[in-house]
């Protein structure tokens, strides 16, 4: 317990420094708060013009607009606490091997990684995570007042949604690390920004869309191989439970292999990350003085 | 048994040669040129507890990545160190809590924070007890007189203030070896002279161990007793600086102050005429040959005034570099092209 306290304390100066530091360029914080929270009230925006021409996203799946705006706000969740928390990190790790500045973080008497994972925190980033909250709040409202088959909130749904949520966080992690690991190799990294927002960009729609002839390896991959698709998708389908709707929903709607399949996929993507993460140390050169 | 121990230690680099232009960079996509290169090679060296040692050697010589291999950042080809019952590579949380590495060129404190809130971390990361980081902050404060800046936000210090907070941040988990890489570079005369009496002051209280890199011969002269001289790699010489200068320093200068503006004649017969300057002439001597230049000196002119001066110390060291940068018959390249891709 006693290692637990002492990372937590660093962590709490690590937000602390980060919290001072934003605050003293006010302009830049809310600039970044308001370039980042339009960001998601124009998503927001692009899903209620879509739900004007349909009832909902899937024949027969259950996600109607309520359903939905459950599953947005937990990708906002989701999104906001990795871009405060992990991408100034990963983004400025690659600059720290080009610079050779990773050099004073190997020299410290503490775990790299979590020294690597966790300098930094956007805190302007937690705006979008207010927002998801107040999103949820009104979509969990909507399906327990709706008129046909409303929701029924279970307490240890209550509880596992959130747990959830973190592993989802933990994957996303574990997926950036994997990505800002191999700038050790390459030297520089630009493109980290681009193929994460490739990758995500499969983990923002309800898995239902993934579905025909090109669709459904599409879905097999993103949920066996890179399982990216199990992020907001596990979380959001546990607490808008989209199967109530249909007629006969059965035991395979309810799904529960997924949770089960996404609690070792998170335990085994951040194994991996660390793995490679190590791997990735013994290679780095550092860059002449 | 010593602090540190270096035996037959080997760093190579392997580095891409890249064609020149832009056909090159396109045939680099596909194929590319490799080149080892030897940081290091077969380094021997020991230290002992207690000794301020200085690595002297021309730019690309292997000092810096020496100090690296030392504190654990960089894993070397091959051979040991120890360093007080360490491997560095194996980078035990007990090992890199009792050293410290400062480098002169980069620096590890938060730019846009004032420097006592990235000292405030390193009391969390390094678990340095409050009692004891404010004593230690206070000393370290008082004899860098930095106490006034420590809330001003380090971007908006002079370079050589930085180093002194740079300096302030290694130190202050009282490390027992101390590796610097080129402290005063970029500092003017005085920043440089309050670092070297610091650096001076601090390693006869606590009596650690400090290795230093550097190019300016006065923080060498000024702090080390022993000089370990590296070049190509390979460790050249390895004793105090006296005996460098006995050795690699054959002349010595004479000037003298003439009572006449007349040319003097005759002058090229005595050595080397470095300056005529009427009525000062500056003339570059053999060693062993400066007493007898001197009586004749006496003899042929009138003289006011004379001295006879070492070479200067920057002068030495250069002859020593330019005399082991001559590779001997038995040194091999130290770079050779052994593959492509």
């Amino acid at each position: 317990m006693y290692w637990l306290k002492r990372y937590l304390n660093i962590w709490f100066a690590f937000l602390r420094n980060s919290l001072v530091r934003d605050m003293s360029f006010r302009n830049n914080f809310w600039l970044e708060l308001i370039a980042a929270s339009s960001w998601v009230v124009m998503n927001l925006g692009f899903y209620i013009l879509v739900y004007q021409h349909t009832e909902e996203i899937g024949q027969g799946s259950g996600w109607h607009f309520p359903e939905f705006l459950c599953f947005l706000a937990t990708t906002t969740l989701i999104t906001s606490v990795v871009q405060a928390f992990f991408m100034p990190n990963a983004q400025e790790f690659s600059e720290l091997i080009r610079t050779g500045g990773l050099d004073f973080v190997l020299l410290k008497p503490i775990d790299t990684q979590f020294l690597v994972s966790f300098r930094k925190v956007s805190w302007s980033s937690l705006g979008n995570f207010v927002f998801a909250l107040g999103l949820l709040g009104y979509s969990v409202w909507k399906m327990t007042t709706a008129e046909t088959d409303p929701l029924v909130l279970s307490p240890i749904i209550c509880l596992l949604y959130p747990l959830f949520v973190l592993l989802g966080i933990v994957m996303m992690y574990s997926l950036m690390m994997i990505l800002a690991a191999t700038s050790i190799w390459l030297g520089r990294n630009q493109t980290l920004y681009d193929f994460w927002f490739y990758i995500t960009n499969f983990s923002r729609y309800p898995k239902e869309i993934y579905s025909g002839a090109w669709g459904l390896p599409l879905q097999y991959l993103f949920l066996f191989v890179v399982p990216i698709l199990l992020v907001v998708n596990v979380p959001a389908r546990m607490l808008a439970a989209p199967f109530r709707h249909q007629e006969n929903p059965g035991l395979w709607y309810v799904e529960w292999y997924l949770p089960i399949f996404m609690v070792g996929a998170a335990v085994v993507s951040l194994s991996l990350s660390r793995a490679i993460f190590q791997w990735a140390l013994r290679s780095y050169r550092s860059s002449s003085s | 048994m010593s602090i540190i121990e270096i035996k037959d230690l080997n760093k190579t680099y392997h580095v891409h040669q890249k064609k020149e232009g832009l056909w090159g960079s396109l045939t680099g996509l596909f194929r590319r040129e490799y080149k080892e290169v030897c940081a290091v090679k077969d380094l021997n060296l020991q230290v002992e507890q207690g000794e301020f040692v200085a690595f002297l050697g021309p730019n690309g010589a292997g000092k810096t990545t020496t100090l690296k291999l030392l504190s654990g950042v960089i894993n070397p080809t091959s051979g040991s160190v120890n360093v007080m019952g360490y491997v560095p590579w194996e980078r035990k949380n007990e090992y890199r809590r009792r050293f410290a590495l400062v480098m002169g060129q980069k620096n590890q404190l938060w730019w846009d924070l004032p420097a006592r809130e990235s000292f405030r971390l390193h009391q969390q990361i390094y678990q340095i007890d409050n009692k004891e980081f404010n004593y230690t902050l206070t000393e370290l404060s008082d004899l860098l007189q930095i106490g006034k800046l420590l809330d001003q936000p380090v971007r908006e210090l002079s370079l050589g203030e930085r180093m002194k907070m740079e300096l302030t941040a290694a130190l202050l988990h009282s490390p027992e070896i101390l590796f610097l890489d080129e402290p005063t570079i970029g500092l003017d005369v005085i920043a440089q002279h309050n670092i070297q009496n610091f650096l001076k002051y601090y390693q006869k209280e606590r009596k650690i161990t400090i290795l230093l890199t550097s190019h300016y011969m006065k923080d060498i002269a000024a702090l080390c007793q022993r000089v370990v001289v590296i070049a190509q790699g390979q460790l050249k010489y390895d004793g105090s600086l006296g005996e460098i200068i006995d050795q690699f320093s054959s002349t010595k200068e004479i000037t003298l102050s003439l009572d006449t503006n007349d040319q003097p004649t005759g002058l090229e017969d005595l050595g080397e005429v470095l300056e005529v300057n009427l009525p000062r002439v500056k003339l570059r001597v053999q060693r062993n040959k400066v007493a007898a230049c001197i009586s004749r000196i006496m003899d042929l002119y009138t003289v006011e005034d004379i001295t006879v001066e070492e070479l200067p110390l920057e002068e030495v060291i250069a002859n020593v570099f330019a005399h082991m940068s001559q590779p001997s018959d038995t040194d091999k390249p130290n770079e050779e092209i052994v593959s492509s891709r």
